[in-house]
Parts: C-alpha cells; sequence; structure tokens
C-alpha cells in the first residue's frame, strides 16, 4: 500500500477503558480475524493479561480497510497498557504513530490516565480521535463526558465519536475518522533506512523480535544493517507484520509498522528507542529515542527451597531476556539464603514477575517487602544508593537519607476533596495546588513519598471515591526526610530479610505491628522465642513464643505406628524448610505472612 | 557394591525366616458398637445382629488360613475394637472357643478382651473367663457423669463401677482402666477426682489417653468449628496430674499413657513397642510380619465376601526398609520407661546434647529415657531421629 494509504495510531486510555474490546472489533470489522478465530481481548495473549484481564504489553497489528468510498488502507494499530506501571510502552508506541484514538469510558468520564496519556500524545504532536466507549452501560452519561472533554482537555465535543466496544456500536465511524482525520505517514525525504525500533520480545525459537517503525528507506530479509547506538551489526532473518500473529513479508518500507527478526541474543542487546539503519548507506542521525526506564521498586526474591537457587536464576534470565524493564542481581540474605535482588517499575510489574517466576518457572519462591532507592549521604560526604534496607549503612555515620518524590495527580470528584487531602496527608505528602476540571471535579496535584503510594494509594483513593476517582504520577526527585531502619530480632539475631527503611514517625507502630505478627505465625519451639523491634539498636518493641509443653502422640499401638512415624516424618519435614535463625526454626510461612503485612 | 549386596541377602534372609518365625502376638478386631462416639476414629459400626454370624465365621476362617501360612505360636491375644463385648454372649463364646480349637495356646501368657462397661453382663464376664480370657480392658474414660455425657458415653460412672465388680467377682485379677483427659471443659479438680476414684479401685493396669482430636471425628469438626477448645496448658498439666497421682499410688508409668503395678505392664502392647511381629485379625487390622506391614479392608461386610469368596483381604501394603524400622524402634522404645540404648543415637550426637542440656532426656547405665518434661515432648524428641 502506497505511503499516502497507510495510517498508524495507537489506542490509548485510562485503565479498563475498553482499548482492547475496541481493537478486537476493529480486527473483525476489518476482516483481520475472522469469525472462527474470534475471543473476547484478543490482543491480550498473554496468559496474565488474559487472566487478570489487562493489556500489560503494546500490541501492533496491521489491518486492511476499504472504506466507505472505496478507498483500500493500511492500518497498523497498537493497542496499549492502560496501568501506571507500563505507560513506558504507551510513550513507545506513541512514537511510532501519527495519531491516537484516545478512548473515554462513557461512565466514568476523564480520568487521571486519560489526561496523562493526552498530555503524551500532545508532546509528540499526535492527531487525536476522540471516542466515548460503553455507551451502551446504564450509567452511561454522555453530556457529562462531553463537557469534561471540552473543560479537561479542551476537545471540542463535536469531535467525539460515540461507540460501544462491547456491542460493536461506532465501529465504522472509528475507522473512517481513522483514515480521514489522522495523517499519513510524512514522506521521507530520502531512501536512507531508518527505523525507530520501539519495543521487543523473546521468543524462543527466534531469538529476539524487534518492533519496528520504518521512516525512511526499506528494510528486507538478508540485509546487512545496524544499530545507531553501539554500532552492533546483524544481518536480518526475516521482516513482517503483525496479524496479529507474526506474519514474514517481503520488506517493510517507509510509513510501515512491523517487525524484523536478526541474530539478537536478548532483549538486553537492542536498545529500545535505537535506530536501525541500513551497514552499507547508513543514516547519519539517529531518531530521536526514548528516555531509559529505570527500575523503581526493588525486592529480593528466594527460592524457599534453597536447593532451587540455579533453577531460580534460569528463571529469572528467562524472564529478563522478555523483559528489559526489569533487572536483577544476586544478592544473599542471612534468613533467606541466596536469591536476586530485583527491580521493577512497579507494584503491578512486581506482581506480574513473580506471578509468572510461581507459575510459568513453577518456582516456589519469597519476596522481602518492597523498597524504593534510598539516596544516603555519609557523614564523609559519600552519596550511597540503597536499594535494600538490609544495606542501610549504621545511624551514626549516616548523615541524612533522602526518599524518593513523585508528583501525583489525584482527579476526584469535589465532594471527596475532603478525604483525599486526609490521605495525602496520611501518606506524608503535601498539597501543590488545586485545579478544577469542571464544575464537578477536580485535580489534586501533590507530592508524596514514592514509599507512601506504592502499596495501597491507588486502592484508597478507588475506595473514598467509589471508584471515581483516579491517579498518576511522574517522578520528581529526591527529599531528605526522617528515615530510620527498623530490624526485627530473634532471641536477639537480627532477621535481615524483615528489615525495613520507615519514616521515623511510623516506627514504632510499625514494629509493634510487625513484632505482634511474628508472634502469630512462629510456631512455639522447645525453648522460649523472644521478638524485638529496634531502631538502630534501641527495642521498641516486645514479644515472646513460650516454650512448646507438650507435643506427644497419646496412642501408638499396631496401625497407629506407621501414623505416628509419618507423622514425625512430617514434623522433621517441615523442620527442613524452615529458616533457622539463633537456633530458631522460623516456617516459610511466617517469613511469608510477616512480609505481607501491611 | 560388596556390602550392598551383602545386607541385601541379609534382608532376603531375614524375609525368608519370617514364614517359620513365630508370630507371638494376635490381634482381633471386632467393629461393632452399641453406641458411636463422637471422637473415636477407629473403624466401628452400629451392631448389626444379622451380620454377626457370618462376620465372626469370617474372623475364624481368616485365622486359620494365617494359620497354614504362618508359624503362629501366641503369647498374647487382644480383642480390640469397636467393642468386642458388643457381641452378646453365644457368639462371643463361639469366637472365643473357635479361637482356643484354632491355635496352640500353650504359650500364651495374656489374652485380652476390651469390653465397654455396661455391655459386661456376669454370664459373659464367667464365659470369658472360664475360656481362658485373662486380662479385662474397661474403657470407663470418666467418673464424672456430666463428661462421660459430654463424650457421648452410653454409661454412667456407677455402671462402670458396677462393670469393675462383675468382672471382679468373675475372677479378673488383670484389669485395665482406660480413661481419657482434656475433655471439653474438665477441670482439674474433675481429672483429679477420676484418677483418686480409678485408684481405688485398684485396677492392675491404668491407661490415661489424652483426647485427641481425631480427623474425621465429630469432636475434630466442632473443634474446627471453634466449639471446641483445646489448650495445651491444661493437657500438659493434667498429665503431669497423672503421673504424679497413679506414680504416687505404685502404678510403674511403663509408656506415655501407660501405668501398671508391677508385673503387670500389658504383655501385648510391649510387642508393638519392642517391634516384634503381630498379625491382626479383623476388618482394618493390622499387621506386620517382618518388615511387611499391611492392613485389612476396614468394611466388615466386604471383609466378610472377601474370606467368604477366598480373596485377599489386604486393603494397603507398606515395605519396611530396616531404615524405617529402626527409626520406628527408637520413637516407639523412647515412649517406654526402658527407653533406648545410648548408642542408637550416636550418629544424632547434636541433637542428643541439645535434648540433655533441655532436659528432655536423660542418659544413664548407657541408657538413653526421657524426663518428666520429655514425656510431654516425646515427639518432638523423636522427630530429631526419623
Ligand atoms: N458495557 C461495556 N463494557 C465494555 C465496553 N468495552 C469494554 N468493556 C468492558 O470493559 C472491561 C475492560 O475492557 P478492556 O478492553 O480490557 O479495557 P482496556 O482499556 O484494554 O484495559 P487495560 O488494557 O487493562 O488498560 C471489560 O470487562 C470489557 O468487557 C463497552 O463498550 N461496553
Ligand atoms: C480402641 S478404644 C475402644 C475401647 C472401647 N470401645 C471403649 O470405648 O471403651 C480404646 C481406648 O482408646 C481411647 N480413645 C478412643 N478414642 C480416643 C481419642 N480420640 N483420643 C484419646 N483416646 C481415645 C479410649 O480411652 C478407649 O477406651
Ligand atoms: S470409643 Fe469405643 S465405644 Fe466409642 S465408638 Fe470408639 S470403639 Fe466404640
Ligand atoms: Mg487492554
Amino acid at each position: 500500500m502506497s505511503i499516502e494509504r497507510t495510517r498508524n495510531f495507537c489506542i490509548i486510555a485510562h485503565i479498563d477503558h475498553g482499548k482492547t474490546t475496541l481493537s478486537d472489533r476493529l480486527l473483525e470489522r476489518t476482516g483481520t480475524i475472522h469469525e472462527r478465530d474470534r475471543q473476547d481481548q484478543l490482543l491480550d495473549s498473554m496468559d496474565l493479561e488474559r487472566e487478570r484481564g489487562i493489556t500489560i504489553k503494546a500490541h501492533p497489528v496491521t489491518m486492511r480497510y476499504r472504506s466507505k468510498v472505496g478507498e483500500s488502507y493500511l492500518l497498523n494499530l497498537i493497542d496499549t497498557p492502560g496501568h501506571v506501571d507500563f505507560a513506558y510502552e504507551v510513550s513507545r508506541s506513541l512514537a511510532a504513530c501519527e495519531g491516537a484514538l484516545l478512548i473515554v469510558d462513557a461512565a466514568q468520564g476523564v480520568e487521571a490516565q486519560t489526561v496523562a496519556n493526552i498530555h503524551l500524545a500532545h508532546k509528540q504532536g499526535l492527531t487525536i480521535v476522540p471516542v466515548i466507549n460503553k455507551i451502551d452501560l446504564p450509567n452511561a452519561d454522555l453530556p457529562a463526558v462531553h463537557r469534561q472533554l471540552e473543560e479537561i482537555l479542551q476537545i471540542p465535543a463535536e469531535e467525539a465519536l460515540e461507540a460501544s466496544a462491547k456491542m460493536g456500536i461506532g465501529i465504522e465511524e472509528i475507522l473512517e475518522a481513522v483514515v480521514h482525520r489522522i495523517p499519513a505517514p510524512q514522506k521521507p525525504v530520502d531512501d536512507t533506512l531508518r527505523g525507530l525500533v520501539f519495543d521487543s520480545v523473546f521468543d524462543i525459537y527466534r531469538g529476539v523480535v524487534a518492533y519496528v517503525r520504518v521512516f525512511s528507506g526499506n528494510i528486507k530479509a538478508d540485509q546487512a544493517v545496524k544499530l545507531m547506538s553501539n554500532d552492533s551489526r546483524y544481518e536480518i532473518k526475516e521482516v513482517g507484520v503483525f496479524t496479529p500473529k507474526m506474519l514474514a513479508q517481503a520488506g517493510l518500507k517507509a510509513g510501515d509498522v512491523g517487525y524484523f527478526i536478526a541474530n539478537i541474543k536478548t532483549t538486553a542487546d537492542i536498545k529500545i528507542g535505537d535506530t536501525i539503519t541500513d551497514q552499507r548507506n547508513p543514516a547519519r542521525e539517529a531518531l530521536p529515542g526514548f528516555q531509559e526506564i529505570h527500575p523503581m521498586v526493588f525486592s529480593g526474591i528466594y527460592p524457599i527451597n534453597t536447593a532451587d537457587f540455579e533453577h531460580l536464576k534460569t528463571a529469572i534470565g528467562k524472564l529478563r531476556l522478555n523483559d528489559s524493564a526489569f533487572v536483577y542481581q544476586p544478592e544473599s540474605s542471612v534468613a533467606l539464603g541466596f536469591g536476586f535482588r530485583c527491580g521493577f517499575l512497579g507494584l503491578l510489574h512486581m506482581e506480574i514477575i513473580q506471578e509468572r517466576l510461581r507459575r510459568e518457572y513453577d518456582m516456589d519462591i519469597i519476596a522481602t517487602s518492597p523498597s524504593v532507592i534510598y539516596e544516603v549521604l555519609t557523614t564523609r560526604k559519600e552519596l550511597l544508593l540503597v536499594d535494600n534496607p538490609a544495606h542501610l549503612p549504621d545511624p551514626s555515620v549516616i548523615d541524612e537519607i533522602r526518599e524518593p518524590i513523585v508528583k501525583a495527580y489525584v482527579l476526584c470528584p469535589n465532594e471527596n476533596i475532603g478525604d483525599i487531602l486526609q490521605l495525602i496527608l496520611e501518606k506524608r505528602g503535601t498539597m501543590d495546588h488545586t485545579e478544577s476540571l469542571d464544575t464537578r471535579r477536580v485535580m489534586l496535584h501533590c507530592e508524596l513519598p514514592l514509599n507512601e503510594i506504592l502499596v495501597d494509594f491507588n486502592d484508597k483513593i478507588k475506595s473514598v471515591t467509589r471508584g471515581y476517582g483516579s491517579m498518576d504520577y511522574e517522578h520528581a526527585g529526591y527529599r531528605a526526610a526522617k528515615l530510620v531502619k527498623l530490624d526485627l530480632l530473634v532471641n536477639g539475631e537480627p532477621v535481615d530479610a524483615f528489615s525495613m527503611i520507615v519514616h521515623r514517625d511510623r516506627a514504632d507502630a510499625r514494629g509493634r505491628q510487625l513484632a505482634a505478627k511474628l508472634k502469630e505465625v512462629i510456631p512455639q519451639q522447645l525453648y522460649q522465642v523472644a521478638i524485638q523491634a529496634a531502631i538502630g539498636g534501641k527495642i521498641i518493641a516486645r514479644e515472646s513464643v513460650s516454650a512448646l509443653r507438650k507435643n506427644v502422640t497419646a496412642k501408638c499401638y499396631g496401625g497407629d505406628i506407621t501414623r505416628k512415624r509419618k507423622l514425625l516424618e512430617k514434623q522433621k519435614e517441615g523442620k527442613k524448610r524452615m529458616k533457622s535463625i539463633g537456633k530458631i526454626n522460623i516456617p516459610q510461612e511466617a517469613f511469608i505472612q510477616v512480609l505481607k503485612t501491611q | 557394591m560388596k556390602s550392598e549386596l551383602m545386607s541385601n541377602g541379609a534382608i532376603h534372609n531375614c524375609a525368608e525366616r519370617t514364614s517359620a518365625h513365630p508370630i507371638r502376638h494376635v490381634y482381633v478386631h471386632i467393629p461393632f458398637c452399641a453406641r458411636i462416639c463422637p471422637y473415636c476414629a477407629f473403624y466401628k459400626e452400629r451392631a448389626d445382629p444379622a451380620q454377626t454370624e457370618r462376620f465372626c465365621l469370617a474372623l475364624l476362617a481368616e485365622l486359620e488360613s494365617s494359620g497354614l501360612r504362618l508359624n503362629l505360636q501366641p503369647e498374647t491375644i487382644f480383642f480390640g475394637g469397636g467393642t468386642p463385648t458388643a457381641l452378646s454372649t453365644s457368639p462371643l463364646r463361639e469366637l472365643i472357643q473357635g479361637f482356643g480349637d484354632l491355635l496352640d495356646l500353650t504359650k500364651l501368657v495374656e489374652w485380652t478382651v476390651e469390653a465397654n462397661p455396661g455391655s459386661v453382663s456376669p454370664a459373659k464376664a464367667q464365659m470369658l473367663r472360664s475360656l481362658g480370657v485373662n486380662r479385662i480392658s474397661l474403657g470407663v474414660q470418666s467418673w464424672d457423669d456430666q463428661l462421660l455425657a459430654v463424650l457421648g458415653r452410653e454409661h454412667s460412672a456407677a455402671q462402670a463401677e458396677l462393670s469393675v465388680q462383675i468382672l471382679r467377682e468373675a475372677g479378673f485379677t488383670n484389669l485395665n482402666i482406660d480413661l481419657m483427659f482434656g475433655l471439653p471443659g474438665q477441670t482439674a479438680a474433675q481429672w483429679e477426682a477420676t484418677l483418686a476414684r480409678t485408684i481405688a479401685l485398684q485396677p492392675e493396669h491404668v491407661s490415661a489417653y489424652c483426647l485427641t482430636y481425631e480427623e474425621d471425628t465429630e469432636f475434630f469438626l466442632r473443634r474446627a468449628r471453634g466449639e471446641l477448645r483445646a489448650d495445651e496448658q491444661t493437657d500438659a498439666q493434667f498429665f503431669e496430674l497423672a503421673m504424679q497421682a497413679l506414680g504416687s499410688a505404685g502404678y510403674r508409668h511403663y509408656e506415655i499413657s501407660n501405668y501398671a503395678r508391677a508385673g503387670y505392664a500389658s504383655h501385648h502392647n510391649r510387642g508393638y513397642w519392642a517391634g516384634e511381629d503381630y498379625l491382626g485379625i479383623g476388618p482394618s487390622a493390622f499387621s506386620t510380619i517382618g518388615l511387611q506391614r499391611s492392613q485389612n479392608v476396614p468394611d466388615y461386610r466386604v471383609y466378610s465376601d472377601r474370606v467368604q469368596a477366598g480373596e485377599s483381604l489386604t486393603s494397603s501394603e507398606e515395605a519396611l526398609t530396616p531404615q524405617i524400622k529402626r527409626s520406628e524402634s527408637i520413637a516407639l522404645s523412647l515412649r517406654t520407661s526402658e527407653g533406648i540404648p545410648s548408642h542408637w543415637l550416636d550418629s544424632w550426637n547434636d541433637e542428643r546434647e541439645e535434648f540433655l542440656s533441655l532436659g528432655l532426656i536423660r542418659q544413664d547405665n548407657a541408657r538413653v529415657r526421657l524426663t518428666e518434661r520429655g514425656k510431654l515432648l516425646a515427639d518432638s524428641v523423636a522427630a530429631a531421629f526419623v
């Protein structure tokens, strides 16, 4: 198809507004998928996506569309994730497109990620086609959503299309708007190959599959190419498009979106945002790339059975092949043995990795509480980065601890402002300003410690606002805070896996809570077990588990003998699965329970 | 390689010998009860008089065929249940007679029958005594009517006392009384009173079991629902009360749950704890012969059918190894007052030292025994040595 008849667009929205469902309809309406292959949220092809009903990775797909007036078009759609943790997937996808379908849920209206995503799209100069989705819902409020589009996003009401992805209403209109409103890719200035690598996946059979948007020139099999960031050279094995399955093509040309496969070993070898060009006729300058993404949340992952370390290492390595946002390095813990300190983009990303390890790799793992990276200024004026509370230096050599801060945007109905302000205060946040969006809703601009919003901030906003509030955030540097390390000691020995960095004002309560939890989950032993919580050597809470007094089978005759032996074997086996700390046996379950305590 | 061959040879030899090896203990399971207790996990059913004759014949048939296979030279016979005395006098007589006919009883020293208070008439008692039964184990459980009701028992304390009298009058000079403690709502005073009244009746033997919430029982469910509460501290205290009271009344605490006057320790149970072979007859009964442990089908109708059809009665089998036997021996012998030879623990030096320092075991005359405190933690100790 000629470049004039090509349209590249992505679908962006707040989480769950119906992007993937709308993609289903577009795929069907264009005949890209056949009736018999139909399934809901077809593009959410990963198991985890299907199970959680959310999109995690951007999914490109190429469609052919014959417009009302009979012209044929090549449409490249990219469905994107809505969750904040994967916002980087959205910005990358936008860079491969000229336009974006902005979906807004007719009942929920504009939410925080709607605002964030439209800003991203504007920044990249994309044409936006607003679509109000889910108009079939009984509580759809079209006039209100139109007002919000105008007042919050400055989008003229008449531009918005109305649709129901679920019922298949308004699909034709959307396709027509795509071909008529979204511009064709710009004609290339020359025919030098310039392709933007905007994502990659690892396929066990084919190695790295790079997602590419070609801006100029051609790319085809056997071509000698290079990546401009590091001058690494490859020979193209295959190029093709997504239908959504990979389908090999003779070549990709300027304006196209597709993939290429070369002999690239791991996704770590290819920088997302890199420019691919021809070895013999290289481009002089690379296309603008992307800001590198850095993991923000860290947690230790350990095998429950220490003998599984090698197995875990392989599994983590494989996951990393497919997910360059996930980083890890080996670490060891007195309590948990050998494992890995892993970095994630956010809590959802962390949960997903942990779940994949459990499910796809059948690993029994235990994860320490999530932590952010702290900057520690020592008395000798060195700046240390600490991503593991156990590595925090002694308080006597610490001058200052700084924690990562985010600028957060909370969008909520007017009547919830009080509760949200309260919540922000509870989370040690500070208000910057309040912006009223329309007559009913406000956007609160605030700053919060990242650590405080990791776990339940979003859930709390949802519950306070009965689902009508939402939030988004961006990183905003570091700020000094009164932070201390809280340790838990079992019979006088600190258990490194339980150490955490907390705000001084919270430390006592947290220490008491954790000590009490630990008392609950440590089984009685042959001796009394002392549990203490301490801040810098000062005990702030203590509990004790009294010594076991009775553990004896009453009857032991005939058939009881086998039963008794099995029982003893079980007790012994159980003990093997426990970590022994200062002679005290702590079951894995206890670690899990305590690490889960919020 | 060589040593492996040799040890295999040894097992083989041993297995060969077993068939000729005399079996000295026979257990017989009578699965009938007049009423089903809500805490009991033994295989038992409400007695159906229409089925008992066929069932008793099946027991004798099993015994007979076992006698052909094995070298039976019983020193002890134990009729347990269920409630053997739930059989009425005449079928029970035929059964006991049948055993006498089929077995060579010249070496027999102890023949126990379990009885529930209220199910032993003077006639039944006399019949048992006259046919060679010389020990009765009476399931009194408690001398407190209120607690007997909690346990869902059919009898009262008065009936239990009458049963003791009947048995004595029938000439039984070896009487065991089963007690349970740690009952729902039981107070220390109630338990002390039960111990005192037991002692006053001067049985030769007392078994005092801590109530166990066995899976698949009503009590287990009720505890899971929070209706019944088990308390480790109380159980431990009651256990200590039993050791004190029975100890000072002249009973030797010769196994975790068993106390006896000199010379009256149960030979049959000693056989189990010493790891000796035993043959189990009847539904659900276990046998251990050499390194083979097996269980009969736990349904008396199926059992009777299979006996009639000449089919195998085994429902499950377990091949033991010398190692398993050894760790069972440690666990079982540790429960007894004899304890174990110290050298059995030579490969567990650290554990032995730890238990010694915790005061759970003591070591003298080259034997290791549980201390009073250790008896309460016998499973924790034994678990280290499996
Ligand atoms: N009633 C109604 N429900 C819809 C419509 N479109 C989508 N849904 C439902 O909304 C939920 C979310 O749909 P998705 O398509 O997964 O939303 P998404 O925007 O792709 O979600 P993320 O990828 O997780 O951000 C699903 O339960 C859909 O069935 C619609 O037009 N009407
Ligand atoms: C094999 S039972 C049957 C004896 C007889 N049918 C009776 O109930 O008196 C032997 C003894 O086990 C004890 N027993 C039964 N169930 C028990 C339980 N759940 N916990 C502790 N002891 C139990 C009782 O003391 C009982 O007398
Ligand atoms: S405790 Fe005795 S009487 Fe009660 S059900 Fe069990 S075997 Fe029968
Ligand atoms: Mg989606």
